[in-house]
């Protein structure tokens, strides 16, 4: 009985995100032409360059990397640090901690449906399109389960960093400026803005010990690898574990101190 | 003199979508859509003459605030003229905004941040009050209230019977020929209450300036108001004096007693003893309904505290919604 | 009562605004780490940039620092919807709260007094980075100065801000009639970010789409002709700052179509 309490917060996230007809509308639409876009900004730019490939990615490739990687931002971005900053400030807080579910669940799962009308409204679109554009750049096989399953550590890994910097509401009241810095941060050093393969080596070198690119660049590296190479994969997604791992008992962890700290002192 | 406000049969009506229920439906509601149109108010006339206190009486959604908010010019009627201070007001909104001032009892309109003096030397530019109107006013204001400690305090610093009482303060600041006050006291405790009752008469009296008064509060109204009207479901139902009205609820009032024992055979005695009022019983309290020109409430307290130990008493007036319910059931005229 | 001219409404206006100023230094922490947010979010942008044109050397026929003018100018151009306009990104909050209902009770526009409320001071550490941007690009291109060109500059920057500031007013606007109009303030904002690349790299339909339906174009690549490429400026350039003019008032008209249609909610 305890997955039924979590659906109904998700059945009831879809019929949230329902309500608002015109704006799923505008989301669809939104993002295809922001699709249009970045290919034509790329096209120019392959167009200028001296070779077809530059640092291993062909222009369908970089193509789909970045457009996925937006798809994937659009369904991933559910502005938790927002909703907490704003439930902290307003004290609405207060409320969400007596329901019987921990806030930290509660949350994730109260934007699951969200998630799910996301990654149908905007997501798979993308997907079918980016696929039949790049005329068949990307390899329908075992890469696709891997991706999947890649995404789902991803949006455990996102949730987490989002929990943790929404956390930092509780000292600093500051939504604006915390959420812009960790939407940059996120953006930039997981690669879905430029691929992380474009990089200078040793800022690669760091990024690479940095939670962020198993966000983006781990899932999206391994839909675009055709051949996957068992040893790669698993690497990639090991990262992705550990990383999923440390961050869920960072945000959790920090949670726990900052809540014991804010009741001790009254906030 | 011709009236402040004229308003003549108008009526006002809103488009509303209709929801469909569950997930099915939020997904029909994605491609279809069912609209039905609502009447916020239904053909309501009156007029007000400057200087009165008129209370705008009705249950939530009884369309009142439509109504005030046709008057202020931020809303358009479907139907039906309105005249304030002998202009169309949604035709010259800034032009009205000048004549009016406006609270609305939860909703500050203060820089939340800013202390009230700072407030108020915007509001002076704004409304481009002349410097001696503006010292003046507030020197009134001093001698109403002790307003010192509040000139230099941050509005989000304050209580909620300070910040009302500043609002008010703020919509009388530029000497409008009307106020509307929508729910001023509510949320305040007995003695914010009857102060800032006593500042609305004493502003009332000293500027002359006509208040719309909407409230749930029946206290305010016997405090404010020589004047009633009433509306429900957007239709008007009563506009008189309130010594008209006192028939309905000012001489019905309802005390509630905690005694031990089998309430509900108490009650059965009371009843009998107190043939000319009507009493009930719950798990807690008895309530004896008097009617004051047929008995008085020491008398009745007295014959009851003969025969009982009275362990707690409350004496409570008629609200906004019996009222109506009675005006409904007996007619008014 | 007085009429109501410039001179009332400019002095209304720093009133206003000296109170926003005042109530943001109240809270230090939040200015100081909005600002902090403020400035990497440009560092991000500009290290993106960099990591582009380090691939890719040109863009269309665009150098390094041509593309780097754009940049620098579009950031310059951003700042005044930023600083004077910001409150326009609450204004969805007002309206489905029926907080904006306070607005509509002054004896004074609407639109001015709602968009005095705020002042962004954080805006003004991005027309610092443009303007450093706009100069290194300019020396480095090897421009020359003269009274003329700086007139230029002003008289088109100018003109990009306002087409920056029709935008928003109209996507904010939107509010008035759907709920949730977030995500078209936010797809409009995710669009000027493309307004830095030049408008060639586009198939007509969305060169047209760009110049005359969402004129971004109007924003740096029109305007940075007339200084770039002198040779080439397309009538269009030397028009925009009517085609300005004309898309602030539309703007205004809209936004202020809506506030008069609002009626507040409930109660």
């Amino acid at each position: 009985m305890k997955l039924k309490k979590y659906l109904t917060l998700t059945r009831a996230g879809i019929i949230e995100s329902l309500q608002y007809r015109l704006s799923t509308f505008v989301m669809v639409i939104g993002n295809l032409l922001y699709l249009i876009v970045v290919y034509f900004l790329w096209r120019a730019i392959y167009n200028s360059a001296d070779s077809d490939v530059v640092n291993g990615m062909t222009f369908y490739d970089t193509l789909i990397y970045l457009v996925l990687a937006t798809a994937l931002y659009g369904f991933m971005e559910i502005y938790a640090v927002w909703e907490m900053g704003r439930a902290i400030q307003s004290g609405k807080i207060v409320l969400d901690l007596l329901k019987p579910m921990e806030y930290r669940s509660h949350l994730f799962w109260s934007y699951s449906g969200t998630f799910i009308v996301n990654f149908i409204a905007t997501f798979l679109p993308t997907f079918l399109v980016v696929a039949i554009v790049t005329h068949g750049t990307i390899h329908f096989g075992l890469n696709l389960l891997f991706f999947v399953i890649s995404v789902v550590f991803a949006v455990s890994i996102n949730y987490s960093i989002d929990f943790l910097v929404g956390t930092i509401c509780l000292y600093t009241e500051s939504i604006w400026g915390i959420n812009i810095m960790k939407q940059m941060v996120v953006l930039l050093l997981s690669g879905a803005t430029i691929p992380l393969a474009f990089f200078p080596d040793t800022l690669r070198t760091v990024v690479s010990y940095l939670p962020f690119q198993s966000i983006y660049n781990a899932p999206l590296t391994l839909l675009l690898n055709g051949t996957p190479d068992p040893q790669e994969v698993l690497r990639t997604i090991g990262t992705q574990i550990i990383w999923c791992i440390v961050m869920m008992l960072l945000s959790k962890g920090f949670w726990k101190v900052s809540l014991r700290q804010i009741t001790v002192n009254g906030g | 003199m011709s009236p402040i406000i004229e308003i003549k049969n108008i009526t006002k009506e809103f488009k509303v979508l209709n929801r469909r229920e569950g997930l099915k439906g939020s997904l029909k509601d994605l491609f279809s859509r069912d609209y039905k149109t609502v009447r916020a108010v239904d053909n309501i006339s009156m007029s007000i003459e400057q200087g009165e206190i008129v209370g705008y009486l009705g249950p939530n959604g009884a369309g009142k605030s439509t109504t005030i908010k046709m008057m202020t010019g931020v809303l358009e009627p479907t139907s039906g003229e309105i005249l304030v201070s002998g202009c169309v007001p949604y035709q010259n909104r800034t032009k009205n905004a000048q004549e009016i001032g406006v609270v609305f009892g939860q909703r500050s309109q203060l820089w939340w941040s800013l202390p009230l003096i700072e407030s108020f030397r915007i509001l002076k530019d704004i409304y481009q009050i002349p410097d001696a109107d503006y010292d003046s006013i507030l020197t009134l204001y001093k001698s109403l209230v002790d307003i010192e400690p509040l000139l230099h305090k941050p509005v989000r610093q304050m209580s909620l019977g300070q910040r009302t009482l500043s609002d008010i303060l703020a919509a009388f600041l530029h000497n409008p020929k009307i106020v509307f006050l929508d729910e001023p006291t509510i949320g305040l405790d007995v003695s914010m209450k009857s102060k800032i009752r006593t500042l609305i008469q004493a502003l009332n009296r000293e500027k002359h300036t006509t208040v719309i008064l909407t409230t749930h509060d029946m206290g305010d109204v016997d405090a404010l108001c020589e004047r009633i009207v009433i509306i429900d479901k957007g239709r008007m139902l009563y506009d008189n004096d309130i010594e008209h009205l006192k028939r309905f609820f000012g001489s019905y009032r309802t005390l509630r007693l905690r005694i031990g024992g089998d309430l509900k055979a108490h009650a059965a005695s009371l009843q009998t003893a107190l043939p000319e009022c009507t009493v009930s019983a719950d798990e807690e309290w008895i309530s004896v309904l008097i009617d004051e020109s047929k008995a008085n409430v020491p008398d009745v307290l007295a014959q009851i505290q003969a025969a009982h130990t009275i362990r707690d008493l409350q004496l409570q007036e008629i609200a906004t919604e019996d009222v109506i319910r009675k005006i409904y059931e007996e007619g008014v005229q | 009562m007085q009429k109501k001219g410039f001179r009332f409404y400019l002095r209304i206006y720093f009133k206003i605004l000296a109170q926003d100023i005042k109530s943001k230094m109240s809270y230090r922490a939040d200015f100081i780490i909005s600002t902090i947010g403020m400035i990497c979010t440009n560092i991000a942008g500009f290290i993106s940039f960099w990591i582009l044109f380090r691939n890719f050397p040109s863009v269309n026929g665009w150098g390094y620092y041509e593309m780097l003018f754009l940049y620098g100018f579009s950031l310059v151009s951003l700042t005044p919807v930023q600083c004077l306009f910001d409150n326009n990104w609450s204004l969805r909050m007002n309206v489905f709260s029926g907080d904006f209902i306070k607005y509509c009770f002054r004896p004074i526009n609407i639109f001015f007094y709602y968009q005095s409320e705020v002042f962004d001071i954080k805006g003004l550490g991005q027309l610092a980075f443009g303007i450093g941007t706009l100069i290194y690009a300019w020396v480095k291109l090897g421009l020359v100065f003269t009274p003329l060109m700086l007139l230029k500059m002003i008289v088109f920057l100018i003109t990009a801000s306002l087409i920056m500031i029709s935008l928003q007013n109209a996507a904010a606007a939107t509010c008035f009639w759907i709920q949730n109009s977030f995500y078209i303030l936010d797809l409009v904002c995710r669009f000027r970010d493309y307004a830095k690349y030049p408008i060639t790299i586009f198939s007509p339909f969305f060169r047209f789409l760009f110049t005359f339906v969402m004129p971004i174009a109007f924003i740096a690549y029109y305007p940075s002709l007339v200084i770039l490429r002198p040779d080439e400026v397309p009538v269009l350039s030397w028009i925009s700052p009517v085609i300005g003019c004309i898309f602030f008032f539309a703007s205004y008209k809209f936004w202020m179509h809506g506030a008069t249609k609002y009626s507040g909610t409930g109660s």
